[in-house]
Protein backbone atom coordinates (compact mmCIF):
# COMPACT_ATOMS: atom_id res chain seq x y z
CA UNK A 1 0.00 0.00 0.00
CA UNK A 2 3.02 2.34 1.28
CA UNK A 3 5.01 2.07 -2.28
CA UNK A 4 2.25 3.43 -4.91
CA UNK A 5 1.27 6.07 -2.79
CA UNK A 6 5.58 6.81 -2.35
CA UNK A 7 5.53 6.77 -6.28
CA UNK A 8 2.25 8.08 -7.16
CA UNK A 9 2.82 11.15 -5.44
CA UNK A 10 5.92 12.53 -7.78
CA UNK A 11 4.88 11.81 -10.52
CA UNK A 12 1.39 13.20 -9.73
CA UNK A 13 3.66 16.45 -9.05
CA UNK A 14 5.46 16.03 -11.96
CA UNK A 15 2.74 15.95 -14.06
CA UNK A 16 1.16 19.23 -12.70
CA UNK A 17 4.33 20.76 -13.48
CA UNK A 18 4.14 19.38 -16.85
CA UNK A 19 0.72 21.54 -17.20
CA UNK A 20 1.99 24.11 -15.69
CA UNK A 21 4.80 24.71 -18.85
CA UNK A 22 1.69 25.67 -21.36
CA UNK A 23 -0.92 27.58 -18.26
CA UNK A 24 -0.34 31.37 -19.42
CA UNK A 25 -2.47 32.07 -15.93
CA UNK A 26 -0.09 30.67 -13.45
CA UNK A 27 3.26 28.61 -15.48
CA UNK A 28 5.65 26.93 -13.72
CA UNK A 29 8.37 28.86 -11.94
CA UNK A 30 11.82 29.68 -12.85
CA UNK A 31 13.32 26.69 -10.35
CA UNK A 32 10.59 24.35 -11.11
CA UNK A 33 11.42 24.45 -15.49
CA UNK A 34 15.09 23.89 -14.40
CA UNK A 35 14.40 21.19 -12.49
CA UNK A 36 12.03 19.47 -15.16
CA UNK A 37 15.31 19.95 -17.48
CA UNK A 38 17.51 18.26 -14.79
CA UNK A 39 15.22 14.90 -14.57
CA UNK A 40 13.79 14.78 -17.89
CA UNK A 41 16.42 15.40 -20.63
CA UNK A 42 18.27 12.62 -19.15
CA UNK A 43 15.54 9.95 -19.96
CA UNK A 44 15.59 11.28 -23.96
CA UNK A 45 19.58 10.94 -23.26
CA UNK A 46 18.83 7.34 -22.05
CA UNK A 47 17.68 6.11 -25.13
CA UNK A 48 19.74 7.98 -27.83
CA UNK A 49 22.60 6.37 -26.58
CA UNK A 50 20.50 2.88 -26.54
CA UNK A 51 20.84 2.08 -30.28
CA UNK A 52 23.06 -0.94 -29.90
CA UNK A 53 22.92 -1.36 -25.98
CA UNK A 54 25.35 -4.59 -25.72
CA UNK A 55 28.36 -4.66 -23.78
CA UNK A 56 30.36 -1.41 -23.35
CA UNK A 57 28.24 0.17 -25.48
CA UNK A 58 26.12 0.48 -23.16
CA UNK A 59 28.14 3.31 -21.58
CA UNK A 60 26.17 5.28 -24.45
CA UNK A 61 23.28 5.60 -22.50
CA UNK A 62 25.20 6.48 -19.25
CA UNK A 63 26.98 9.21 -21.05
CA UNK A 64 23.94 10.85 -23.27
CA UNK A 65 22.43 10.93 -20.32
CA UNK A 66 25.01 13.18 -18.76
CA UNK A 67 24.72 14.99 -21.27
CA UNK A 68 21.57 16.23 -22.25
CA UNK A 69 21.08 18.56 -19.42
CA UNK A 70 24.84 19.95 -19.85
CA UNK A 71 23.99 20.69 -23.51
CA UNK A 72 20.21 22.61 -22.78
CA UNK A 73 22.23 24.23 -19.72
CA UNK A 74 25.40 25.09 -20.62
CA UNK A 75 24.14 26.62 -23.97
CA UNK A 76 22.03 28.77 -22.13
CA UNK A 77 24.74 30.16 -19.18
CA UNK A 78 26.64 31.18 -21.99
CA UNK A 79 23.67 33.19 -23.85
CA UNK A 80 22.25 34.76 -20.85
CA UNK A 81 25.14 37.11 -19.64
CA UNK A 82 24.62 39.13 -22.72
CA UNK A 83 20.90 38.53 -22.98
CA UNK A 84 21.01 40.48 -19.32
CA UNK A 85 22.98 42.87 -20.74
CA UNK A 86 20.61 43.44 -23.96
CA UNK A 87 17.68 43.43 -21.66
CA UNK A 88 19.10 46.05 -19.44
CA UNK A 89 20.55 48.21 -22.40
CA UNK A 90 16.60 48.24 -23.85
CA UNK A 91 15.57 49.38 -20.47
CA UNK A 92 13.48 46.55 -20.03
CA UNK A 93 14.96 45.12 -16.41
CA UNK A 94 11.42 45.16 -14.75
CA UNK A 95 10.70 41.92 -17.26
CA UNK A 96 13.52 40.20 -16.66
CA UNK A 97 11.91 37.70 -14.64
CA UNK A 98 9.54 37.09 -17.11
CA UNK A 99 11.48 36.56 -19.89
CA UNK A 100 13.52 34.46 -18.04
CA UNK A 101 10.42 32.15 -17.22
CA UNK A 102 9.28 32.51 -20.68
CA UNK A 103 12.96 30.90 -21.70
CA UNK A 104 13.47 28.05 -19.03
CA UNK A 105 9.54 26.76 -19.81
CA UNK A 106 10.53 26.71 -23.31
CA UNK A 107 13.69 24.44 -22.41
CA UNK A 108 11.54 22.48 -19.95
CA UNK A 109 8.92 21.89 -22.80
CA UNK A 110 11.96 20.69 -24.96
CA UNK A 111 12.77 18.50 -22.38
CA UNK A 112 9.35 16.97 -21.80
CA UNK A 113 9.11 16.69 -25.30
CA UNK A 114 12.22 14.46 -25.81
CA UNK A 115 10.95 12.72 -22.69
CA UNK A 116 7.96 11.73 -23.97
CA UNK A 117 9.44 10.67 -27.57
CA UNK A 118 11.99 8.50 -25.74
CA UNK A 119 10.06 4.95 -26.26
CA UNK A 120 9.35 6.07 -29.53
CA UNK A 121 13.09 6.11 -30.42
CA UNK A 122 13.47 3.18 -28.66
CA UNK A 123 11.07 1.27 -30.81
CA UNK A 124 12.89 2.27 -33.78
CA UNK A 125 16.00 1.12 -33.03
CA UNK A 126 14.33 -2.23 -31.84
CA UNK A 127 13.83 -2.30 -35.26
CA UNK A 128 17.17 -3.05 -36.19
CA UNK A 129 17.58 0.43 -37.67
CA UNK A 130 21.28 1.36 -39.27
CA UNK A 131 23.47 4.10 -37.68
CA UNK A 132 22.25 6.40 -40.26
CA UNK A 133 19.03 5.57 -39.80
CA UNK A 134 19.51 6.21 -35.69
CA UNK A 135 20.87 9.46 -36.54
CA UNK A 136 18.45 10.75 -38.64
CA UNK A 137 15.27 9.34 -36.09
CA UNK A 138 17.27 11.53 -33.38
CA UNK A 139 17.13 14.69 -35.91
CA UNK A 140 13.86 14.18 -36.14
CA UNK A 141 12.63 14.05 -32.34
CA UNK A 142 14.99 17.23 -31.73
CA UNK A 143 13.44 18.63 -34.26
CA UNK A 144 9.84 18.18 -33.60
CA UNK A 145 10.80 18.90 -29.74
CA UNK A 146 12.43 22.18 -30.99
CA UNK A 147 9.37 23.08 -32.82
CA UNK A 148 7.04 22.57 -29.62
CA UNK A 149 9.30 24.48 -27.40
CA UNK A 150 8.71 27.01 -29.94
CA UNK A 151 6.03 27.23 -29.61
CA UNK A 152 5.80 27.50 -25.55
CA UNK A 153 8.27 30.11 -25.94
CA UNK A 154 5.94 32.50 -28.48
CA UNK A 155 3.13 31.35 -25.98
CA UNK A 156 5.00 32.71 -22.87
CA UNK A 157 6.64 35.61 -24.33
CA UNK A 158 3.46 37.28 -26.49
CA UNK A 159 2.68 39.37 -23.80
CA UNK A 160 5.65 40.92 -23.25
CA UNK A 161 6.20 41.58 -26.87
CA UNK A 162 2.53 43.13 -26.00
CA UNK A 163 3.61 45.30 -23.90
CA UNK A 164 7.02 46.68 -25.87
CA UNK A 165 7.99 46.18 -29.06
CA UNK A 166 11.85 46.12 -28.03
CA UNK A 167 10.88 42.65 -26.53
CA UNK A 168 11.51 41.49 -30.33
CA UNK A 169 15.10 42.92 -30.33
CA UNK A 170 15.65 40.30 -27.44
CA UNK A 171 13.74 37.49 -28.43
CA UNK A 172 15.75 37.60 -31.80
CA UNK A 173 18.83 37.56 -29.31
CA UNK A 174 18.13 34.63 -27.86
CA UNK A 175 17.34 32.60 -30.37
CA UNK A 176 20.06 33.35 -32.78
CA UNK A 177 22.22 33.49 -29.93
CA UNK A 178 21.06 30.32 -28.14
CA UNK A 179 21.02 28.05 -32.02
CA UNK A 180 24.28 29.36 -32.58
CA UNK A 181 26.14 28.31 -29.04
CA UNK A 182 23.55 25.68 -29.05
CA UNK A 183 24.87 23.74 -32.51
CA UNK A 184 28.29 24.14 -31.34
CA UNK A 185 27.96 22.50 -27.90
CA UNK A 186 25.94 19.61 -29.36
CA UNK A 187 29.10 19.06 -31.81
CA UNK A 188 31.62 19.19 -29.15
CA UNK A 189 29.66 17.00 -26.88
CA UNK A 190 29.33 14.15 -29.09
CA UNK A 191 29.07 11.47 -29.65
CA UNK A 192 25.55 10.90 -28.12
CA UNK A 193 24.58 7.62 -30.43
CA UNK A 194 28.17 6.24 -31.00
CA UNK A 195 29.80 5.30 -33.85
CA UNK A 196 29.21 1.50 -34.55
CA UNK A 197 32.46 -0.71 -33.99
CA UNK A 198 34.25 2.38 -32.14
CA UNK A 199 35.04 1.96 -28.50
CA UNK A 200 32.33 4.18 -26.41
CA UNK A 201 34.17 7.49 -25.41
CA UNK A 202 32.78 10.84 -23.10
CA UNK A 203 34.29 12.95 -25.75
CA UNK A 204 35.32 12.06 -29.27
CA UNK A 205 39.17 11.04 -29.12
CA UNK A 206 40.30 14.45 -31.16
CA UNK A 207 40.66 17.71 -30.44
CA UNK A 208 37.70 20.14 -30.22
CA UNK A 209 36.43 21.31 -33.36
CA UNK A 210 34.27 23.80 -34.71
CA UNK A 211 31.15 22.79 -36.07
CA UNK A 212 30.70 25.71 -38.49
CA UNK A 213 34.24 25.59 -40.02
CA UNK A 214 33.58 22.08 -40.62
CA UNK A 215 30.15 22.03 -42.33
CA UNK A 216 32.17 24.91 -44.72
CA UNK A 217 34.82 23.07 -45.41
CA UNK A 218 32.69 20.19 -46.15
CA UNK A 219 30.43 22.23 -48.30
CA UNK A 220 33.31 24.54 -50.47
CA UNK A 221 36.29 22.83 -49.63
CA UNK A 222 39.51 24.21 -47.41
CA UNK B 1 34.92 49.73 11.34
CA UNK B 2 35.44 50.77 8.16
CA UNK B 3 34.24 48.06 6.22
CA UNK B 4 30.76 49.07 5.91
CA UNK B 5 31.78 51.76 3.68
CA UNK B 6 34.18 50.15 1.74
CA UNK B 7 31.48 47.52 1.04
CA UNK B 8 28.98 50.59 0.18
CA UNK B 9 30.98 52.37 -1.92
CA UNK B 10 31.62 48.59 -4.13
CA UNK B 11 28.01 48.18 -4.28
CA UNK B 12 27.72 51.67 -5.07
CA UNK B 13 29.84 51.09 -8.31
CA UNK B 14 28.07 47.99 -9.49
CA UNK B 15 24.85 50.13 -8.74
CA UNK B 16 26.35 53.02 -10.79
CA UNK B 17 26.83 50.54 -14.14
CA UNK B 18 23.94 48.81 -13.48
CA UNK B 19 22.04 52.35 -13.18
CA UNK B 20 23.75 53.74 -16.83
CA UNK B 21 22.93 50.80 -18.54
CA UNK B 22 19.07 51.15 -17.32
CA UNK B 23 19.22 54.84 -18.86
CA UNK B 24 18.81 56.20 -15.09
CA UNK B 25 21.88 58.45 -15.24
CA UNK B 26 21.33 59.84 -18.70
CA UNK B 27 18.45 61.74 -17.54
CA UNK B 28 18.40 65.13 -19.05
CA UNK B 29 19.34 66.92 -16.34
CA UNK B 30 22.22 64.36 -15.55
CA UNK B 31 23.61 65.14 -19.09
CA UNK B 32 23.05 68.75 -19.13
CA UNK B 33 24.80 69.00 -15.32
CA UNK B 34 27.12 66.22 -15.94
CA UNK B 35 26.17 64.07 -13.23
CA UNK B 36 27.22 60.99 -14.84
CA UNK B 37 30.52 60.61 -13.06
CA UNK B 38 33.71 60.05 -14.86
CA UNK B 39 36.02 58.78 -11.45
CA UNK B 40 33.28 55.85 -11.60
CA UNK B 41 32.86 55.19 -15.46
CA UNK B 42 36.49 55.73 -16.70
CA UNK B 43 37.37 52.54 -14.23
CA UNK B 44 34.38 50.79 -15.39
CA UNK B 45 35.90 51.22 -19.30
CA UNK B 46 38.89 50.01 -18.03
CA UNK B 47 37.41 47.06 -16.54
CA UNK B 48 34.95 46.29 -19.17
CA UNK B 49 37.43 47.02 -21.74
CA UNK B 50 39.94 44.51 -19.95
CA UNK B 51 37.63 41.81 -19.63
CA UNK B 52 36.67 41.43 -23.10
CA UNK B 53 40.21 41.93 -23.82
CA UNK B 54 40.84 38.84 -22.15
CA UNK B 55 38.24 36.65 -23.86
CA UNK B 56 39.57 37.94 -27.10
CA UNK B 57 43.51 36.81 -26.14
CA UNK B 58 41.96 33.73 -25.19
CA UNK B 59 42.23 32.48 -28.78
CA UNK B 60 46.00 32.56 -28.94
CA UNK B 61 46.27 31.05 -25.33
CA UNK B 62 43.93 27.74 -26.20
CA UNK B 63 46.24 27.58 -29.39
CA UNK B 64 49.35 27.50 -27.62
CA UNK B 65 51.01 29.95 -29.31
CA UNK B 66 54.37 30.99 -27.89
CA UNK B 67 53.72 34.06 -25.70
CA UNK B 68 50.14 34.25 -25.45
CA UNK B 69 49.88 35.03 -21.72
CA UNK B 70 52.35 38.27 -22.21
CA UNK B 71 49.98 38.78 -25.59
CA UNK B 72 46.39 38.21 -23.53
CA UNK B 73 47.75 40.41 -20.52
CA UNK B 74 48.35 43.01 -23.80
CA UNK B 75 45.23 42.90 -25.39
CA UNK B 76 43.39 43.37 -21.77
CA UNK B 77 45.63 46.26 -21.79
CA UNK B 78 44.82 47.41 -25.44
CA UNK B 79 41.46 46.98 -25.52
CA UNK B 80 40.20 49.69 -23.57
CA UNK B 81 43.14 52.25 -24.65
CA UNK B 82 41.54 51.37 -28.09
CA UNK B 83 38.23 53.43 -27.21
CA UNK B 84 39.47 55.51 -24.69
CA UNK B 85 42.35 57.15 -27.12
CA UNK B 86 40.12 56.86 -29.72
CA UNK B 87 38.00 59.69 -27.82
CA UNK B 88 40.96 61.58 -26.65
CA UNK B 89 41.94 62.33 -30.48
CA UNK B 90 38.71 63.10 -31.65
CA UNK B 91 36.75 64.69 -28.41
CA UNK B 92 37.78 67.88 -29.21
CA UNK B 93 36.51 67.71 -33.02
CA UNK B 94 33.16 66.12 -31.40
CA UNK B 95 33.03 68.98 -28.94
CA UNK B 96 32.94 71.35 -31.39
CA UNK B 97 30.22 69.25 -33.87
CA UNK B 98 27.88 69.44 -31.09
CA UNK B 99 28.57 73.18 -30.59
CA UNK B 100 28.51 74.13 -34.03
CA UNK B 101 24.71 71.88 -34.75
CA UNK B 102 23.28 73.34 -32.30
CA UNK B 103 23.41 70.58 -29.45
CA UNK B 104 25.01 72.83 -26.66
CA UNK B 105 26.17 70.43 -24.84
CA UNK B 106 28.85 71.49 -22.61
CA UNK B 107 32.54 70.34 -22.38
CA UNK B 108 32.33 67.95 -19.46
CA UNK B 109 28.96 67.12 -20.34
CA UNK B 110 30.09 66.00 -23.99
CA UNK B 111 32.86 64.04 -22.10
CA UNK B 112 30.88 62.10 -19.44
CA UNK B 113 28.01 61.18 -22.22
CA UNK B 114 30.94 59.84 -25.04
CA UNK B 115 32.66 57.87 -22.02
CA UNK B 116 29.02 56.72 -21.21
CA UNK B 117 28.44 55.02 -24.36
CA UNK B 118 32.03 53.66 -24.38
CA UNK B 119 30.97 51.94 -20.93
CA UNK B 120 28.01 50.54 -22.52
CA UNK B 121 29.42 49.35 -25.75
CA UNK B 122 32.16 47.35 -23.64
CA UNK B 123 29.80 46.00 -21.27
CA UNK B 124 27.75 44.34 -23.90
CA UNK B 125 30.75 43.55 -25.72
CA UNK B 126 32.12 41.94 -22.95
CA UNK B 127 28.49 40.11 -21.48
CA UNK B 128 29.39 38.45 -25.26
CA UNK B 129 32.36 37.16 -24.01
CA UNK B 130 31.48 33.75 -22.80
CA UNK B 131 30.38 33.01 -26.05
CA UNK B 132 33.37 34.01 -27.91
CA UNK B 133 35.25 32.37 -25.25
CA UNK B 134 33.72 29.32 -25.81
CA UNK B 135 34.40 29.05 -29.79
CA UNK B 136 37.99 30.03 -29.10
CA UNK B 137 38.00 26.61 -26.68
CA UNK B 138 37.00 24.68 -30.33
CA UNK B 139 38.01 26.83 -32.76
CA UNK B 140 41.28 26.92 -35.00
CA UNK B 141 39.85 29.11 -38.11
CA UNK B 142 41.49 32.42 -37.70
CA UNK B 143 38.81 33.50 -40.18
CA UNK B 144 36.23 32.27 -37.82
CA UNK B 145 37.18 34.22 -34.34
CA UNK B 146 37.81 37.52 -36.55
CA UNK B 147 33.98 37.53 -38.34
CA UNK B 148 32.62 36.66 -34.07
CA UNK B 149 34.73 39.07 -32.83
CA UNK B 150 33.89 41.75 -35.31
CA UNK B 151 30.10 40.49 -34.80
CA UNK B 152 30.22 40.64 -30.66
CA UNK B 153 32.11 44.47 -30.98
CA UNK B 154 29.22 45.08 -33.92
CA UNK B 155 26.16 44.61 -31.50
CA UNK B 156 28.12 46.01 -28.96
CA UNK B 157 28.36 49.70 -31.17
CA UNK B 158 24.56 48.75 -32.26
CA UNK B 159 23.89 48.79 -28.78
CA UNK B 160 25.62 51.93 -28.02
CA UNK B 161 24.83 54.03 -30.68
CA UNK B 162 21.23 53.50 -29.97
CA UNK B 163 22.08 54.52 -26.13
CA UNK B 164 23.44 57.76 -27.59
CA UNK B 165 20.46 58.42 -29.41
CA UNK B 166 17.99 57.90 -27.13
CA UNK B 167 19.77 60.05 -24.80
CA UNK B 168 20.45 62.72 -26.92
CA UNK B 169 16.52 62.56 -27.97
CA UNK B 170 15.46 62.89 -24.02
CA UNK B 171 18.02 65.65 -23.51
CA UNK B 172 16.38 67.75 -26.60
CA UNK B 173 12.38 66.64 -25.38
CA UNK B 174 13.47 68.12 -22.41
CA UNK B 175 14.72 71.40 -23.75
CA UNK B 176 11.89 71.76 -25.94
CA UNK B 177 9.37 73.65 -23.43
CA UNK B 178 12.46 76.08 -23.01
CA UNK B 179 13.33 76.67 -26.29
CA UNK B 180 10.21 76.78 -27.78
CA UNK B 181 6.88 79.56 -27.23
CA UNK B 182 4.76 78.06 -25.57
CA UNK B 183 1.60 76.41 -27.06
CA UNK B 184 -1.81 75.73 -25.13
CA UNK B 185 -3.13 73.44 -27.99
CA UNK B 186 -1.89 69.85 -27.53
CA UNK B 187 -1.96 69.27 -31.34
CA UNK B 188 1.39 70.68 -31.39
CA UNK B 189 2.93 68.77 -28.95
CA UNK B 190 3.47 65.90 -31.45
CA UNK B 191 5.30 67.80 -34.05
CA UNK B 192 8.03 68.80 -31.67
CA UNK B 193 8.10 65.68 -31.25
CA UNK B 194 8.90 64.00 -34.26
CA UNK B 195 11.16 67.09 -34.63
CA UNK B 196 13.43 66.37 -32.25
CA UNK B 197 15.23 63.25 -33.70
CA UNK B 198 15.93 65.41 -36.37
CA UNK B 199 18.09 67.78 -34.77
CA UNK B 200 19.93 64.68 -32.74
CA UNK B 201 20.38 62.54 -35.88
CA UNK B 202 23.23 65.44 -37.66
CA UNK B 203 25.33 65.50 -34.77
CA UNK B 204 24.93 61.32 -34.22
CA UNK B 205 26.06 61.30 -37.66
CA UNK B 206 29.21 63.02 -37.56
CA UNK B 207 29.83 61.69 -33.94
CA UNK B 208 30.11 58.26 -35.87
CA UNK B 209 31.86 58.96 -38.88
CA UNK B 210 34.33 60.56 -37.01
CA UNK B 211 35.06 58.25 -34.34
CA UNK B 212 34.88 54.98 -36.53
CA UNK B 213 37.45 56.76 -39.00
CA UNK B 214 39.37 57.29 -36.17
CA UNK B 215 38.76 54.29 -34.27
CA UNK B 216 39.49 51.96 -36.99
CA UNK B 217 43.03 53.52 -37.99
CA UNK B 218 43.76 53.57 -33.80
CA UNK B 219 42.83 49.70 -34.27
CA UNK B 220 44.93 48.89 -36.98
CA UNK B 221 47.56 50.91 -34.94
CA UNK B 222 47.53 48.77 -31.87
CA UNK B 223 46.67 45.49 -33.70
CA UNK B 224 47.69 42.23 -33.12
CA UNK B 225 44.37 41.85 -30.96
CA UNK B 226 43.42 37.77 -31.93
CA UNK B 227 47.02 36.79 -32.70
CA UNK B 228 47.39 35.23 -36.67
CA UNK B 229 48.12 31.65 -35.81
CA UNK B 230 51.05 32.00 -38.52
CA UNK B 231 52.31 35.32 -37.61
CA UNK B 232 54.40 35.59 -34.01
CA UNK B 233 53.12 37.30 -30.89
CA UNK B 234 53.95 40.93 -30.40
CA UNK B 235 53.10 43.91 -28.65
CA UNK B 236 52.54 45.78 -31.75
CA UNK B 237 53.13 45.38 -34.92
CA UNK B 238 54.93 47.15 -37.51
CA UNK B 239 53.88 50.55 -38.51
CA UNK B 240 52.73 49.60 -41.64
CA UNK B 241 50.89 53.41 -42.92
CA UNK B 242 46.94 53.68 -42.83
CA UNK B 243 44.00 50.88 -42.66
CA UNK B 244 42.49 52.33 -45.37
CA UNK B 245 45.81 51.88 -47.21
CA UNK B 246 45.97 48.17 -46.40
CA UNK B 247 42.48 47.88 -47.75
CA UNK B 248 43.27 49.59 -50.63
CA UNK B 249 46.24 47.73 -51.59
CA UNK B 250 44.96 44.58 -51.20
CA UNK B 251 41.91 45.33 -53.18
CA UNK B 252 41.43 48.10 -56.03
CA UNK B 253 45.52 48.66 -55.44
CA UNK B 254 46.05 45.02 -56.84
CA UNK B 255 43.83 46.02 -59.87
CA UNK B 256 46.97 47.01 -62.19
CA UNK B 257 46.70 47.24 -65.87
CA UNK B 258 48.78 43.86 -65.99
CA UNK B 259 46.49 42.29 -63.35
CA UNK B 260 43.38 43.02 -65.32
CA UNK B 261 44.73 41.18 -68.76
CA UNK B 262 45.32 37.83 -66.76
Amino acid sequence: MIAPLTISAPLHRAGTALRRIGDQRTPLSIRGSLLLILFLSPIYGLAMGASDPTGERAWYMVYSALKMPLMIDCSAALCLPGFFTITTVLGLRDAWRDSIRAIALSQAAMAATLASLAPVTLFIYANGVSHRAALLTNGGMFLLAAALAQVTLWRHYRPLLNQSRRHWITLAYWLVAYIFVGIQTGWMLRPFIGTPGAAPTFFRDEPFSNAYVVVWNLVFGG
Amino acid sequence: MSQAPAEARRAGVFVALDDLLRDRLTTPQHVREGRTPLRIFLPWALVLGGLHGLFIGCYALFNGTTGATTHMLAVMAKLPALFLFTLLVTFPSLYVFNALLGYGLRFRATLRLLVATIVVNLALASSLGPILAFFTVSTKSYTFIVLLNVAILGIGGLASIAFLLRTMIRAQNAEQPLDATPDPTATAAPAAATETPRRALPLLFVWIITYSLVGTQMGWLLRPFIGHPGQPITIFREREGSFVEAIWNATAGQATPNNLRR
